[in-house]
């Protein structure tokens, strides 16, 4: 039951995308090189709505480098990314936003100088329905209590886990089809993980199909629906939550198994 | 109190057009981090509009056109719209492609603008002054406060105007849907992409806005004082900058608050200071030296806005996608790097060649254009000392070539001749001690100047600069009893070695020879030497440089008093050579120049400064015989800006880049970007 009221970006429910054939997100062989070191290598995924879905993998592994390239934020040296059937690869950021991915990127970024309030506003720029605003901020503190003390205090003052409270809310107010969390826990105490994580399940809960990026394999493993691992730019290993071996994985983490 | 009224007065007016401007500097520079030179002329461009726009009709590059003859407030209105779309273009074509390059290309492109836009403005209305027509309200009888303050109500309109538009902007940044936007832009410009903010749209809105905001200060300016020209925007444009710095730049209170304070000090210096109206321009730089060095974010600034960022300030020799555009500038810079690749070896083998041209040469008059070539390639490889080696943008080079020229000068001139009756003749050795000691003098000049920079970082280095080498400048033109002012120092000897006269143009052009192989053979050994690794390292990451212990306070100032030692020696012969020199051999233009032909020829490397001196001086004279060129030497400039802003977007890292010096051993090839 949608108790704090999400409202589910119509692409993820409505009939017009084929759910046994239309994945929500699909990336096909995506390549993307800073100068000539190319990061990620030939990249599959496949995102099939209202999952949670892992991408883990170690340092410079490539999964930062592969959300940014979702996003928009770096230029595909290769590859096709689908969104909700349409060809998104050469769509500018902004307009992938209001096409329903928000990006909640890596050390949570919030615009520090400005209220929290404002930066949950600004989470809702692509969408222009400026009536509904109001509502969806009230919601987000229904989701995140702590943030709706804060809403006219600049977000710098907050906390890590407060500031990442308020990156995910303010990646809602879009109100995304997909949501893309790199790395959400990091540095973060280990009662606020488990909040965090937590939250990740709730906004599945709610119909938003959620796109995970964690150094994290063992809380991510068991969160998700589907588990990609990344290493040095490609995708080694993949599988359902409950069929990936952790001993795998580290072996994967470890560099013993390329 | 009534003559103190009258200039707090005259302060508010003035303090109101440089607070617009300050606006423009800072609204852009939070934005996009970008110090946009070219609102000097787009405050230029805003009086020149206005006052077209008013006129029945105008001149325009000698062509009679008709004009509506609006009224000053439509006319006003037309041009500010026109300017905001010139602004919104020159971003779109020169600064947007640069948006994540090396940090020194956008601020190059800015004043190839500049230069670009004043030049086309000269074409276009000619270099004289367009008178601004009168508006009724400029009729109307001043009005009269406290019995003795006259302020005229056009006074009062143009700072009415300031305020209603500095409160209208200071609400919409506040409140609007876009200046939310555009604060969240100017603190993280990937997060406000990640949100669906289209970054490039409200970039291209603060230019609208800037652009505006100079173009109304350039027509109140013009309102105020009667006039349009050309040149016209080049120093409220400076002070305006300064205001903005002084006002903690990227804040629009500070901005209000600097320009003001600025407008009251410049207003109450002239009025207050023994001959204050000729040392006016010196006191805001002064002013602005002084706060950079005790409070470098300024008053209301934040002080990371201080910070460089991470990165090199020239870029690496990275690879780039295709376009014709790329190939030919890769075809061009490969062909240059394979040149330049052989170090100093290169840059002498050009002077060798030059030797022999000139002793075939049978031209004094090319004899003369190929010794200012020589001339100009040293003064460029001196200030490619700091700029190409140290990566430490440099706008106040031309003082140290001032303090050399002027130095033996003054010995020889003021002193010698004049005072004491000395014929140049017998102390023609007097030249030789001049040139080591006019070195020495200038580098100590440019540690006095190096040493509060050190604090300071990219952006704000280039205007502290600037600012240093306006006071020379002004210095150099109101010190009349030590330089003789405007007036300049003439009928300075020609080069003698032991009575045998080198005053011929060959013997001259030998002599510059030997010096500039001086030059080349003295900057490679301190390049290749201990103290040129720790330059590179400086140029390539200051604070990764930092933590590996370079002490980089100390090689900064090393790289200073190299460069100001060639600035200072080279100056002493280009005053023998010209045998007359006045404070405008030594503006900022000259320093821009300067700058231009380092980057065409290649930043950090020794033959470029050369390489670019040739194409330039070479072309000078070379496009002389054009008629359209003869009828508009200006357009001459506007070509060299435009092949810079093309050259910068197309190749932000500058032409022979992978030649350039760097920390990585010749023989390995490992090149690659982390």
């Amino acid at each position: 039951m949608s108790h704090t009221g999400l409202t589910v970006h119509p692409t993820a429910l409505t009939g017009h995308v084929d759910q046994a054939t239309t994945p929500l997100l699909k990336v096909e062989n995506l390549a993307v090189s800073y100068g000539r070191i190319r990061a990620v290598d030939g990249v599959d995924l496949t995102v099939e709505p209202g999952r949670i879905v892992s991408l883990v993998g170690s340092n410079g592994a490539g999964k930062t480098t592969t959300l940014m390239a979702l996003s928009g934020l770096l230029p595909l040296t290769e590859g096709k990314i689908s969104f909700a059937g349409e060809d998104i690869t050469r769509l500018a950021p902004e307009l992938r936003v209001s096409r329903g991915i928000a990006h909640v990127p890596e050390r949570r970024r919030v615009f520090a100088g400005m209220s929290v309030r404002e930066n949950l506003v600004l989470g809702a720029y692509a969408r222009g329905d400026a009536v509904e605003i109001a509502g969806d901020v009230e919601r987000m503190t229904t989701l995140f209590p702590i943030l709706g003390k804060r809403l006219s205090q600049a977000a710098g003052t907050l906390s890590g886990g407060e500031q990442q409270m308020l990156a995910i809310a303010r990646g809602l107010m879009s109100r995304p089809a997909l949501l893309v969390m790199d790395e959400p826990t990091m540095g973060l105490a280990p009662q606020m993980i488990d909040l965090i994580l937590d939250t990740v399940l709730e906004i599945r809960k709610q119909g938003t199909t959620v796109l995970l990026v964690e150094q994290n394999a063992v809380e991510a493993i068991r969160l998700s629906d589907h588990v990609y691992i990344m290493r040095l730019g490609r995708i080694v290993h993949q599988g359902s939550g409950s069929t990936i071996d952790p001993e795998r994985v580290k072996s994967f983490y470890l560099g013993a198994e390329a | 109190m009534d003559y103190l009224g009258q200039l707090l007065a005259n302060g508010l007016v003035l303090g109101a057009v440089y607070a617009l401007t300050a606006v423009a500097f800072t609204l852009v520079y939070g934005v996009v981090r970008l110090v946009n030179f070219a609102f000097g002329e787009l405050f230029m461009l805003g009086a020149f509009l206005t006052t077209s726009l008013m006129l029945p009709e105008v001149r325009l590059a000698g062509v009679i056109v008709p004009m509506p003859g609006f009224p000053l407030p439509v006319a006003a209105l037309g041009a500010i719209v026109l300017t905001a779309l010139i602004g919104v273009l020159v971003d779109r074509i020169a600064y947007r492609p640069l948006r994540n390059a090396p940090r020194l290309a956008p601020l190059i492109t800015s004043i190839a603008v500049s230069v670009v836009l004043q030049s086309l403005a000269q074409t276009l209305w000619g270099a004289e002054e367009l008178r601004f027509p009168e508006f009724y309200l400029a009729t109307l009888p001043p009005v009269v406060l406290f019995d003795s303050i006259y302020l005229s109500v056009m006074d009062l309109v143009v700072m009415a105007s300031a305020v209603i538009a500095m409160a209208g902007l200071s609400l919409f940044i506040a409140r609007s849907s876009l200046g939310r936007a555009m604060r969240a832009s100017a603190e993280d410009q990937t997060a406000a992409l990640l949100v669906g903010i289209p970054v490039n749209r409200v970039v291209a809105a603060a230019f609208a806005i800037g652009s505006g905001f100079a173009a109304l200060a350039g027509l109140l300016y013009a309102q105020t004082y009667g006039f349009a020209h050309s040149s016209m925007g080049f120093l409220p444009g400076l002070k305006a900058l300064t205001a903005a710095v002084l006002g903690g730049i990227g804040s629009i209170p500070g901005a209000a608050l600097g320009g003001l304070i600025l407008g009251l000090v410049e207003a109450l210096g002239s009025g207050y200071l023994p001959n204050g109206t000729a040392w006016k321009d010196a006191i805001s730089f002064v002013l602005l030296v002084g706060l950079l060095y005790l409070r470098p974010q300024g008053l209301l600034g934040k002080p990371e806005l201080n910070s460089a960022g991470r990165g090199s300030l020239l870029g690496g020799a990275s690879e780039f996608a295709g376009g014709w555009l790329h190939t030919l500038f890769g075809r061009l810079d490969g062909g240059l790097a394979r040149l330049a690749a052989a170090g100093p070896g290169a840059a002498l083998a050009f002077l060798a060649i030059a030797a022999v041209l000139g002793a075939l040469m049978p031209s004094d008059y090319w004899l003369r254009i190929l010794t200012m070539v020589v001339i100009y390639g040293m003064l460029a490889s001196g200030l490619n000392v700091i700029v190409g080696f140290a990566g430490l943008l440099d706008l106040g080079f031309v003082a140290f070539w001032a303090v050399g020229s002027y130095l033996t000068s003054i010995l020889f001139v003021l002193v010698l001749k004049d005072s004491f009756g000395v014929a140049p003749d017998d102390i023609w050795w007097l030249l030789y001690l001049n040139l080591p000691l006019a070195g020495l003098l200038a580098a100590g000049f440019a540690v006095l100047l190096g040493t509060p920079t050190l604090r300071l970082r990219g952006d704000y280095l280039a205007i502290m600069t600037l600012g240093f080498g306006e006071i020379i400048r002004v210095v150099a033109i109101n010190w009349i009893g030590l330089t003789n002012g405007p007036m300049g120092i003439r009928d300075i000897p020609a080069p003698d070695l032991f009575g045998i006269p080198l005053g011929s143009p060959r013997a001259q052009f030998f002599f510059a020879l030997v010096l500039a192989a001086l030059v080349v053979f003295a900057i490679a050994r301190i390049v290749r030497s201990y103290v040129g690794r720790a330059w590179v390292a400086i140029r390539e990451d200051e604070e990764a440089a930092e933590a590996m212990g370079v002490p980089t306070a100390r090689y900064k100032l090393y790289a200073y008093a190299a460069s100001g030692f060639v600035g200072g020696f080279v100056g002493v012969f280009y005053a023998h050579y010209q045998q007359y020199i006045s404070p405008l051999n030594f503006s900022l233009f000259e320093n821009i120049l300067l700058l231009m032909l380092v980057v065409l020829g290649g930043l950090g490397t020794f033959l470029g400064p050369f390489i670019g001196a040739l194409i330039w001086i070479v072309f000078l004279q070379l496009a002389l015989d054009l008629p359209f060129v003869q009828a508009y030497p200006e357009t001459r400039f506007a070509l060299l800006g435009v092949v810079l802003i093309v050259l910068m977007v197309f190749r932000p890292q500058g032409l022979a880049a992978s030649a350039r010096v760097s920390l990585i051993m010749p023989g390995s090839r490992a090149k690659g970007a982390a």
